[in-house]
């Protein structure tokens, strides 16, 4: 990172004095032929080890079994209230078990629901931040040491492919879909567990940021004569007391919202790996453009 | 009732082409047209003809990021529709002969492959289109009203779908839908005629699902000649698959570590297969693969990975290739129809296509040395537009040729102070030009005496930028609290200037960022009144700041952002600047202290940013650059003036005007409707400007109609035009009222400030005041109405076609002829347009020329002229047409209606200064003799006549697009009474012109939109069925359907941005009843124009009606 540090002082220098001599220009050109050859090859392999990294977490293998990816537990629980527990387990983008505990407000009963055998949970935002970071890694795989690149358009193209599957990787763990209730309602998560669900509880499963969360909406059913204002709920990710909805002619209040979370430790690991590679595109993208401008200058 | 004025755009490309980075390809199965999307997300349609020559025709502009991919939506040869999709998950279905906008989506996520798919349920015939992309399942969207239908779901090990093949069968109606997804598993989805009948979104689950294990699967396509297998192509390898039971026939590696991207089957026993630096190997299948073969499947079960079948061809690209910033886009189609070429298609980021005709047959030479194939035709956009002669034009090129050089200087940013008429161009050697606006279009655009003056029109240069100006700011047009004089503009050389545009005084310079300007921006209105006399600049170096140009310091820096800043948004309760970077975190400002408030990422960042929009419905954002985002650029400064015009009640405008005691207030509504609005754009951040220009026929009629009634001598008002506003329809009326009366109050305004002015003068001397006034106010005097009325004319008049006619308009009239035709634009709902190429009359002059064919005889350019416009496709024919007839009846009913003589000088209506002696050419008076009143009027009348019953005669029909039946329907009850009056004499007209059965193939169309039958049918265009056609209505005026409210509504035409693009996509819904609503409409006034006119020859009902 010294190298941003000399380029700008040499250009603004440069650009001090109106009218860049010839010495100098032949120090940047070089200085930018070094940039095209060197650095950016070694900005690209650096890159590349990263998200080789960043890849090899979505698929972490159990060690003695061949192809089957290693489960994972997590317990799912929160600091301020015990109605909700979970543990859950992640099988790569696939909650293979489910073991929810739910405590009703009112009575002291105690509901449970797990998985039906049959029936797995894909967490699609997992699969799509996996093959968001492959297609970049597929990008930069084009363009090995052996490739010359040419001009600096070249490589912000190339930068800017990669940061665009990068952002949608980070993008998609960091920003969980919205959903009305009626949406979530038909999601089929709630067919998968048995016992079956009662009518008055709804689940969500979802990612953000590195952590594996589980939202429980307990409902109850608003009255055709209620004098209430029926004003159905918008798009969110979670859904606040109160919040109204409709579903095959019943209205639906929520009563209670439960959220329990856990981190899921390689997704945060991913997550800071987006981090640092996008910086990183960023910063080898700064350092054409400085140059970019510099050649772009013509003294009236 | 909004969107429903008529704008025309004409565009001045400049002479470099527009960046076009081809990203996606198709070409339409008539292989005469070719379509190319670009990384930029404009769409490039290219005209084919059968010897495979191509040229540009026009660019439409909707998707705001790359265009990922494209695909054919229709399967009739008269009606070509395609759609296109875009990286941000939009989808717009086009009109590929115009380039209209017809329906346009968004989907949260992105589509990375579409293909069209014909189905049938007995006769009915529905197109259908299958979508895949960056989510595990294949849509099926409609393909006329783009709205998913249901989803093709794996079971087994769901992921994305990198490729998909539909394999039609002829013998059952099932066919079969052949998916690898991106882990290299095959999936097979059966179609069966109960799937495609089915509406709600239940899912169908794959048929079959069998791993291939084809890593990084690029394209797999099926053999259409013998139907038998399956070409799968990935990035190391290509197979060939038994399309029964997808077992492998032949493996090949690829050599010398090149990446295949994509293949497909030229004949049963030939596949083509490309590789991602452009190169295409056509190779001769082994016997194992071949169907007809005895070997057939004798490979199944051995590896027969390493063997490299013969090569019968090679393409190799170019020698002389440009450098390409990025992978070329290759791709293979077959005509369906005559001429049967096997064409493959090549488009590189220098927009550049190139085209190879596939031959049958195998070379003769040995097969050892493959054969090289010819290119057999390239051309790039730049080179299409390097041939035209005149080259075409930029905004000020007159001005930016400097001497010893042939090429005019770029124009980097450009502003339009609609206020003064006046265009500034910043450029690239950091001078800005400020020329008027009008004057400088028609030196570019039109032939005459200008031609012959040297740095016409008068303009001012300012200079102070050492470099590229990069964005130029009028702040007092966004609001009236800034000085009127300032002008700010950014530059490369990191440095903001502040200048007086009255005197060209520079009046201060901050250099505060530490890279160049990226944007200038307004705050609005409710921020504290420290930061109200801000602008906010934006750099390249991840900086915002806030400079205030009244205490001419920097009051806030905020830097340090990691990532180029994509939006800025505001929170003026809170003081909060909000800054969201490209990363999608956002950075939230204190703009009293500049203390960073917090920094946010993910879910949060996009509340807040949220948040931001529900505080200031109308916050001043730019996502990147203000130029590159068009459909941004053209809601924010041009249409969205116009859409608030009619959103907001008039009257309450009018009680705004009438409050509005402080001068600068009383000016805004002025700006809010424009008869001419000049917008600068670039497709790429790297581009120079190219400008278009909106020309609003409304509010040319508005200001012609305000002058005219403003004319000293009130007994020359035309009393029809006086009598007829406020009769007709009763918005108008009052609308113009009102107009007129700001008119006068702008009037009395400026004749003071004027006098101010001149009181100044007197001060300086003489010879320097002369000066000053042909510098800088030189650039008022000049009547803007009629010149903007003047240049629009003479783009529209159709010349050539009658040269008395053509003598008439030049001498009396005073129009100009166009050098060349002019490249005019179609504006579609929700932003959508199109935008002619120059290179357009191209094909046009090739179209025109078959006519005169026999004779060999070759068009030139100058006989096309002005002719052109009218052969281009019927939506334009219809504007076009409405627009000059319109134009020309207000011009008839008008006092000195010429665009020759003195009253052009000077805008009318002035009266003479008090106190300053009368300069001597005020004193003639400006009206002329009756004679001369009547043969002016005279003239008006036979170009109206001329354009609205003589042209299809004039014209020929070849050559001739007729004005489209329900455009003219829907402003049968314009707003605008002169474009009323034009609908409705056209409409008449043409159908009159198709005759008794065009008029009865018409009624049959229309009939069963009708209210009645809407109510027992449930889609109208499917089969009108039983119900009896009922006679049209006998009397003429339409009677109101429902609510009057909503009839306005209806009359918003499909060609204008109409007020849908406002609305969220849940609205959706709705607005294909609106749809349905704009049709009843149409449909009760077409049918009732003609039981009025024709009712004598429609025959009693047939009963048993159409079939």
């Amino acid at each position: 990172m010294v190298v941003i540090g000399v380029d700008r002082s040499a250009v603004s220098e440069v650009s001090e004095m109106s009218a860049a001599n010839q010495a100098e220009r032949a120090v940047l050109e070089e200085e930018f032929n070094w940039l095209l050859k060197e650095e950016v090859h070694a900005v690209l392999k650096q890159l590349q080890d990263i998200l080789k990294e960043a890849s090899r977490r979505f698929s972490v293998l159990t060690p003695g079994m061949e192809g089957q990816l290693k489960p994972e537990n997590f317990i799912l629980g929160s600091s301020t209230m015990d109605q909700v527990k979970g543990v859950l387990t992640l099988q790569g983008d696939t909650l293979t078990q489910a073991d929810i505990n739910i405590k009703v407000a009112k009575s002291t009963q105690v509901m449970h629901f797990t998985f039906r055998e049959d029936k797995q949970w894909k967490l699609q935002q997992i699969q799509d931040a996996r093959n968001h970071v492959n297609q970049a890694l597929q990008l930069l795989s084009s363009r090995d040491e052996s490739y010359q690149f040419k001009t600096g358009a070249e490589v912000n193209k190339l930068m800017d492919a990669v940061m665009m599957q990068l952002t949608r990787a980070r993008n998609r763990l960091t920003t969980p879909a919205t959903m009305t209730l009626p949406e979530l309602a038909s999601t089929g998560l709630m067919r998968m567990f048995t016992p079956p669900m009662p009518g008055d509880v709804m689940v969500n499963l979802y990612i953000n940021l590195s952590k594996l969360c589980l939202t429980v909406y307990q409902l109850h059913v608003l009255q055709p004569n209620t004098t209430k204002n029926f004003k159905p709920a918008g798009s969110s990710v979670m859904h606040n007391p109160g919040a109204m909805f409709e579903l095959n002619n019943t209205k639906f209040e929520v009563n209670h919202v439960h959220k329990v979370e856990c981190v899921v430790p390689w997704l945060n690991d991913t997550l800071v790996f987006f981090t640092i590679s996008l910086q990183l595109c960023q910063q080898l993208k700064d350092k054409i453009s400085v140059f970019s401008s510099f050649w772009n200058y013509r003294p009236f | 009732m909004s969107g429903n004025s008529l704008v025309l755009p004409i565009v001045l490309w400049g002479r470099h082409a527009p960046t076009h980075c081809i990203s996606s390809l198709l070409v339409m199965d008539d292989l005469a047209t070719v379509i190319s999307g670009c990384h930029d997300g404009q769409i490039c349609i290219w005209d084919m003809t059968p010897d495979l020559e191509i040229n540009p025709r026009a660019l439409l502009f909707g998707h705001s990021t790359s265009v990922t991919c494209l695909s054919k939506a229709s399967a009739s040869s008269d009606k070509q529709y395609m759609v296109s999709a875009s990286e941000s998950g939009e989808m717009c279905l086009w009109d590929v002969s115009d380039g209209r906008c017809i329906e346009f989506t968004k989907l949260a996520c992105a589509h990375t492959g579409i293909q069209f798919y014909q189905f049938t349920i007995g006769t009915q015939r529905e197109g259908r289109l299958l979508c895949h992309g960056h989510y595990p399942e294949i849509l099926v969207v409609d393909a006329t009203s783009l709205e998913v239908l249901y989803s093709l779901v794996s079971k087994i090990s769901p992921d994305w779908i990198s490729s998909m093949s539909i394999i039609r069968s002829h013998r059952t109606q099932e066919d079969t839908v052949v998916a690898v997804s991106v882990t290299g598993i095959l999936k097979v989805w059966i179609i069966t005629a109960e799937v495609s009948r089915m509406q709600d979104l239940d899912p169908v689950f794959e048929e079959e699902s069998k791993p291939i294990y084809c890593q990084s699967c690029q394209s797999i396509s099926f053999c259409t000649f013998t139907q038998l297998s399956l070409l799968v192509v990935c990035s190391k390898y290509w197979r060939v698959f038994d399309a029964g039971d997808f077992s492998l026939l032949c493996s090949v590696p690829s050599e010398n570590e090149q990446a295949w991207t994509g293949g497909e089957f030229i004949a049963a026993d030939k596949v083509i297969v490309w590789t991602e630096d452009g190169c295409s190997y056509i190779y001769k299948l082994p016997a194992s693969c071949l169907p007809a073969s005895e070997h057939f499947r004798s490979d199944v079960g051995k590896t027969a990975e390493g063997s490299i079948p013969p090569l019968v061809y090679s393409i190799a690209d170019r020698a002389d290739k440009q450098l390409l910033i990025c992978p070329p886009v290759t791709r293979f189609f077959y005509g369906r129809r005559e001429p049967f070429h096997k064409l493959l298609v090549q488009g590189d980021s220098a927009g550049r296509l190139t085209l190879w005709s596939i031959p049958d047959t195998s070379p003769l030479q040995p097969l050892s040395s493959a054969a090289e194939l010819q290119v057999s035709s390239t051309i790039s956009l730049q080179e299409a537009f390097d041939k035209l002669t005149p080259l075409p034009a930029g905004i000020i090129d007159q001005l930016s040729v400097l001497p010893g050089s042939e090429e005019p200087i770029k124009v980097t940013a450009s502003v339009y102070i609609p206020s003064q008429g006046r265009l500034v161009c910043g450029r690239e050697d950091g001078s800005i030009v400020l020329v008027p606006a009008t004057q400088t279009a028609i030196v570019q655009l039109l032939q005459g005496e200008h031609m012959l003056r040297r740095g016409w029109p008068p303009h001012r240069t300012l200079r102070g930028h050492r470099n590229k100006v990069t964005c130029l700011l009028y702040p007092h047009q966004v609001s009236p609290r800034y000085d009127q004089r300032s002008l700010v503009s950014g530059g490369v050389d990191f440095s903001v200037i502040v200048w007086d545009i009255f005197t060209g005084e520079m009046k201060h310079i901050f250099c505060v960022h530490g890279g160049e300007i990226t944007q200038l921006l307004v705050p609005p209105e409710n921020c504290s009144t420290r930061v109200q006399h801000c602008v906010c600049s934006v750099a390249s170096d991840h900086s915002v700041g806030l400079l205030s140009l009244r205490e001419r310091k920097c009051i806030m820096l905020a830097s340090r952002h990691l990532f180029p800043i994509q939006v800025i948004k505001w929170r003026p309760c809170d003081d909060y600047l909000v800054v969201g970077c490209s990363d999608g975190s956002v950075y939230v400002w204190q703009m009293d202290t500049g203390a960073l408030d917090r920094c946010v990422m993910g879910i949060t960042a996009v509340e807040i940013l949220n948040a931001c929009d529900e505080a200031v419905p109308a916050s001043v954002d730019g996502l990147n650059h203000a130029a590159v985002n068009l459909k941004q650029a053209m809601t924010r400064r041009s249409l969205a003036a116009l859409k608030n015009m009619a959103q907001h009640k008039l009257h309450t405008l009018a009680t705004n005007l009438l409050a509005a005691d402080n001068a600068d207030k009383g000016n805004l509504p002025k700006y809010s409707h424009n008869a001419l609005v000049v917008q600068a754009m670039k497709t790429n951040l790297t581009d120079p400007d190219m400008h278009v220009l909106f020309f609003d026929v409304e509010a040319v009629i508005i200001q012609l109609l305000t002058e005219e009634a403003q004319r000293p001598n009130p007994t020359l008002v035309s009393p029809e035009t006086l009598q007829k506003a406020p009769g007709g329809a009763d918005k108008g009326g009052s609308f113009l009222a009102n107009k007129i009366f700001k008119q006068v109050k702008e009037t009395i305004k400026e004749n003071i400030k004027e006098h101010l002015l001149d009181e100044d003068e007197d001060e300086e001397e003489e010879a320097r005041r002369r000066e000053e006034k042909s510098k800088s106010l030189s650039l008022l005097e000049y009547n803007l109405t009629m010149d903007t009325a003047k240049l629009f004319m003479s783009c529209l008049h159709a010349w050539g076609l009658n040269s008395n006619l053509d003598e008439v308009c030049v001498s009396r009239l005073g129009m100009l002829r166009p050098h060349t035709p002019i490249s005019f634009g179609l504006i579609s709902r929700g932003g959508h347009m199109s935008l002619m190429l120059p290179t357009f009359k191209d094909s046009l002059l090739r179209q025109l020329g078959k006519g005169v064919g026999p004779e060999g005889r070759k068009l030139s350019v100058s006989e096309v002229v002005g002719k052109g416009t009218y052969g281009v496709s019927r939506a334009v024919t219809t504007q076009h047409l409405l627009s000059v007839i319109s134009l020309a009846n207000t011009l008839m009913g008008m006092t000195n209606a010429t665009f020759v003589g003195e009253h052009m000088k000077k805008a009318p209506a002035r009266p003479p200064r008090p106190g300053a002696p009368e300069s001597p050419k005020k004193t003639p008076p400006q009206v002329s003799t009756p004679a001369m009143q009547s043969q002016i009027k005279q003239g008006w009348s036979q170009l109206a006549a001329m354009h609205c019953v003589m042209l299809p005669d004039l014209l020929g029909l070849d050559k001739f697009r007729p004005p489209l039946l329900e455009m003219l329907a829907r402003r049968w009850q314009d707003r605008c009474l002169e474009v009323r009056e034009a609908a409705q004499a056209l409409l008449l007209a043409e159908l009159r012109r198709i005759g008794q059965s065009g008029r009865k193939d018409t009624i049959d169309m229309w009939a069963p939109y009708l209210p009645q039958y809407v109510d027992s049918v449930s889609s109208p265009g499917a089969a009108p069925e039983t119900g009896q056609p009922t006679p049209p209505p006998a009397e003429a005026p339409p009677t109101e359907p429902k609510a009057p409210e909503e009839e306005m509504d209806v009359t918003d035409d499909d060609i204008t941005a109409g007020c849908l693009s406002n609305l969220p996509p849940s609205l959706k819904k709705i607005s294909s009843s609106y749809e349905e609503r704009r049709k009843q409409a149409t449909a009760i006034v077409l049918l009732g124009v003609i039981g009025a006119e024709f009712g004598a020859e429609i025959e009693p009902p047939r009963l048993p009606s159409v079939p």
